[in-house]
């Protein structure tokens, strides 16, 4: 276990070093003068002598990488430029991070409400036609895009059917959390559906391979009914293979939130990028870039970990190389 | 192939022999004529390409000439009505009185050549990068090459699409003496997202095919790497490439549509599905459903219709696969 950890950690650490390069990049891939550019039309001498000192854009490429690396790894994002002028990107960050993964973490829900009993019933109608057609449903909720979707909902449930909870607007958990949790249904179906065709589509495959092994044929053969093969066998082994989703899921639900904030009107991470894009403010959007690629892979690597807890076959794998 | 000794009848050695000499194309064409759902999405692809190529003759109107609302009546009007100067909105107009279903077809018309654009420069830049590490596996090369594509796919290609797109600003763009035109910027952009992977999978059919004989073959009549790549190894890779195109071009075209909705792809007055969305959104309460639902269901459509497509050539190209696999 220790060594399929280790060697699991040294994958990681590279690729979040590399990722970290591009992202500090990004300020200099800018055509122009990226202090100009984020100044705009308040650029002054003092402002400006002041703004290059504090990203450090006098010191040589690397030294600012390092040094920008540095500040990261102790949490300082650096300070906002034009959003909230002076304020630590991380500050700006935290308020809205509770809304984002809030909003990821009640799309799962709603993708494994829905995924689990389609992808189960679809695996054992094989071929007949609820199969046929949940799977049709399946691939036509693959294709909708998360906006298209919201905006569908607001007019259906909002507009025609005169439902004020469901025009978007965001209710913070302190002030009420039904209250919240009523406005963060929509953007979470949203959110979720896309992605609960994606889990359904993989359950349904997953399930009919379990159920093509010769174990389950075993079990058959000795009497033992399918619905007991089914929740004993079948289920568990399905969802294996299933949970190596989540990982990536992250990434794509981080993604599709910067939409979904958007329709919805949730002040989240999202949200926050577009602005960032729209005003220049290179902190701001560094900051994001960056978190979003740290909770994308210390997921992915969680998974893994889990993963190879559940099946140790993937560990003895990796240590026999 | 020599016949066997015991004495057999004709028809049972000729008809199998005979079901075995389909070319792969025909086998191809075969397998995919079963699959309802894949040729609905040939269908579905096929119908908007004849849109977007002639989308000038198709639309009924210019598709940023406005028209003024009748006496009494503002844009957005739903669909079936007409302007002051008589002029048919089958699909109702916009809030500048803009012909919707005219405008859908130019959208259409921009949203496949944006991704079209972009997918042809990621299988280019992918197919070199895989190409290349997967002929020399092992060496530093490879190992560089495949750590960049790790390193890129660590981003959700959403928001490493948004960043780009944030450090390069909105609209024409000057690298050095280059001026990039927008629709050209975003084309690399969403591109630069998606070749790794390309990448990945180009390697991968690559170590398969560098284990045939064919290559050995190759390699001992005195065909250099890049020949031996180029000319031999890069033929057998295209079917996996084109069902990874063909998936990839659903993803794309869904990336091409949120940066516009979003407000940073195209930019007006150039007409774009996404945008229209967005516009759309202004006008729910007045209940002008007809204003979101043409674009989107547009959009919808294209994307059902590559992925059904890409899942179909997938099984089609690969039953072994399919299999496990098909939907």
């Amino acid at each position: 276990m220790g060594v399929y950890l280790f060697k699991r950690l040294m994958l990681a650490v590279p690729t979040l070093l590399g990722a970290s390069v591009i992202i500090f990049l990004l300020i200099h891939i800018a055509p122009g003068d990226p202090v100009r550019v984020m100044l705009g039309p308040m650029d002054d001498p003092a402002l400006r002598a002041k703004l290059v000192r504090q990203l450090g854009l006098d010191l040589p490429l690397h030294e600012q990488y390092l040094r920008w690396l540095g500040k990261a790894l102790q949490g300082d994002l650096g300070i906002s430029v034009t959003i909230q002028r002076g304020s630590p990107v991380l500050e700006l960050l935290t308020q809205r991070y509770a809304i984002t993964l809030e909003l990821a973490f009640l799309s799962i829900i709603v993708a494994l409400l829905i995924a689990v009993p389609a992808g189960i019933t679809s695996a054992l109608r094989q071929n007949r036609l609820s199969d046929h057609v949940s799977r049709i449903v399946a691939m036509v909720g693959v294709s909708v895009p998360n906006f298209f979707l919201g905006i569908m909902l607001i007019l259906i449930i909002g507009v025609f059917l005169h439902q004020a909870w469901a025009t978007g607007g965001f209710v913070p958990l302190k002030t009420s959390v039904r209250e919240n949790l009523i406005r963060m249904l929509l953007p979470a179906v949203a959110l979720g559906t896309a992605y609960s065709a994606l889990l359904m589509r993989m359950l349904r495959s997953s399930m009919l391979d379990v159920m093509s092994q010769d174990y389950v044929r075993t079990a058959r053969a000795m009497g033992i009914g399918w619905p007991s093969i089914i929740r004993q066998d079948v289920v568990k082994n399905a969802l294996i293979p299933v949970t190596t989703v989540f990982g990536n899921s992250i990434g794509y639900l981080l993604g599709g939130s910067i939409v979904t904030e958007t329709i919805f009107r949730l002040p989240g991470v999202g949200r926050l990028i577009i602005i960032g894009v729209d005003r220049r403010d290179y902190p701001v959007i560094q900051g994001i870039v960056l978190t979003i690629v740290l909770i994308r892979i210390v997921v992915n690597l969680s998974v893994d970990i889990l993963y190879s807890v559940i099946d140790p076959r993937i560990r003895y794998g990796a240590e026999g190389e | 192939m020599s016949t066997p000794d015991v004495a057999v009848h004709p028809s049972d050695v000729i008809t199998p022999t005979v079901k075995k000499h389909r070319g792969l194309l025909e086998e191809v064409w075969h397998n995919f004529r079963k699959n309802r759902l894949s040729l609905t999405g040939g269908v579905i692809v096929v119908m908007a390409i004849i849109i977007a190529v002639f989308a000038p003759l198709l639309a009924p109107y210019n598709p940023v000439e406005q028209f003024s609302a009748p006496l009494g009546q503002h844009h957005p009007l739903p669909p079936l009505s007409r302007s002051e100067e008589g002029t048919l909105f089958l699909l109702g107009s916009d809030k500048f009185g803009r012909d919707i279903l005219s405008r859908a077809f130019y959208g259409c018309r921009t949203l496949l050549q944006l991704a079209t654009g972009s997918i042809t420069i990621a299988f280019a830049l992918g197919v070199l990068m895989g190409g290349v590490a997967g002929y020399r596996k092992g060496s530093w090369v490879d190992e560089l090459i495949m750590r960049i594509v790790d390193i890129m796919l660590s981003f959700p290609s959403l928001v490493l699409a948004i960043a780009l797109v944030g450090a390069f600003g909105i609209g024409r763009t000057q690298i050095g003496p280059f001026s990039l035109s927008n629709m050209f910027k975003i084309a690399i952009v969403i591109a630069i997202t998606y070749s790794p992977a390309f990448a990945r999978v180009m390697r991968g059919v690559v170590l398969q095919e560098t284990a045939e004989d064919y290559v050995d073959a190759a390699k001992m009549s005195g065909g250099s790497g890049w020949q031996i790549l180029a000319g031999e190894i890069f033929v057998n890779t295209i079917p996996p490439l084109i069902v990874q195109a063909s998936l990839n071009m659903a993803t794309t075209v869904l990336t091409s549509a949120s940066l516009s909705f979003l407000g940073l792809g195209l930019q007006p007055p150039r007409p774009s599905l996404g945008i229209m969305l967005n516009e759309a959104r202004d006008y729910l309460f007045g209940g002008a459903w007809w204003y979101a639902l043409v674009p989107g269901t547009f959009i919808l459509l294209i994307i059902l219709g590559f992925n059904l497509l890409g899942d179909g050539l997938r099984d089609s190209l690969d039953p072994r696969q399919a299999r496990r696999t098909r939907l």
